[in-house]
């Protein structure tokens, strides 16, 4: 299943073929939440919203707050978005401004799952189909990485 | 001669804020950000709109679940929401639309 036509043109390096849909839409959980294993709260930093921001990072709408998040999970910085087998990557875009506007986790096989707002879930083969100058998203600012463990 | 003021009548509020609600919603669908969602120009009008906005958003959020919580705080000035429910979107809309049933806002 793909996005309707409209929400694909949010995002111009989103080929058909190159993901598919895989939740419904949903205003409960964002793709900061989803990033973090969660699909019942939604987080971002912002005190007029009143919702969830992890205690151990600090309570701003930086780069640097998002990335202290991630690492309250056990991620840190790595190079490079290419799949390592026995971990699991996140990455975090910025707009121009360099405000975070969302993030993106790795799945096992390499693809990437993202939660498109209040949109739905998709999986998508490349990182970079949510980025570029054009997309709503700007570009990859930092990529964690973290052992997976095992279930 | 003078022209008559025109007031804005309950229809008028009624059918702007209907409007403003629909292109918030389409604008700020694929958003993530909290922030980015509640200072989009519609949502920042229905905000100025003051207190007498409150019964429509909370009919509207009665409607279907959505990220109206900034605006009732700024119209309201108040927050029935405890920090343990923070981000947790179904609870929150569920405290809210308790708090206006208390207040008489909804039935």
């Amino acid at each position: 299943m793909t996005l309707e036509r409209y929400k694909e043109a949010m995002f111009p390096n989103l080929n058909p073929g190159e993901y598919r849909v895989t939740s419904e839409a949903s205003p409960v959980y964002n793709c900061i939440a989803w990033a973090a294993g969660d699909d019942t709260d939604w987080w971002w930093p912002d005190p007029d919203s009143g919702n969830y921001w992890p205690d151990a990072a600090p309570f701003e709408e930086t780069l640097e707050s998002f990335r202290a998040v991630f690492e309250s999970l056990g991620y840190r910085e790595c190079a490079t978005a290419e799949r390592e087998p026995g971990f699991e990557k996140v990455a975090i875009f910025v707009d121009d401004d360099g405000l975070p506007t969302h993030a993106a986790r790795q799945l096992p096989n390499g693809n990437w799952t993202s939660k498109l707002g209040k949109w739905q879930d998709i999986e998508h083969q490349y990182l970079n189909a949510l980025a570029g100058s054009a997309s709503l998203y700007g570009n990859v600012a930092l990529l964690l990485r973290r052992r997976r463990t095992l279930i | 001669m003078q022209q008559p003021i025109k007031t804005a009548t309950p229809i008028d509020m009624e059918t702007r804020f209907r409007a403003l609600a629909d292109q918030w919603r389409w604008e700020t669908g694929p958003l993530s950000s909290s922030t980015a969602i509640a200072a989009h120009p519609a949502y920042q009008e229905i905000i100025g709109m003051g207190p007498a906005a409150i019964p429509l958003v909370l009919r509207e959020l009665q409607e279907r679940c959505d990220h109206w919580f900034a605006a009732l705080r700024a119209l309201s000035g108040e927050n029935p929401v405890p920090r343990e429910f923070a981000g947790r979107v179904p609870k929150m809309r569920e405290l809210w639309l308790e708090w206006g049933r208390e207040k008489g806002y909804i039935s």
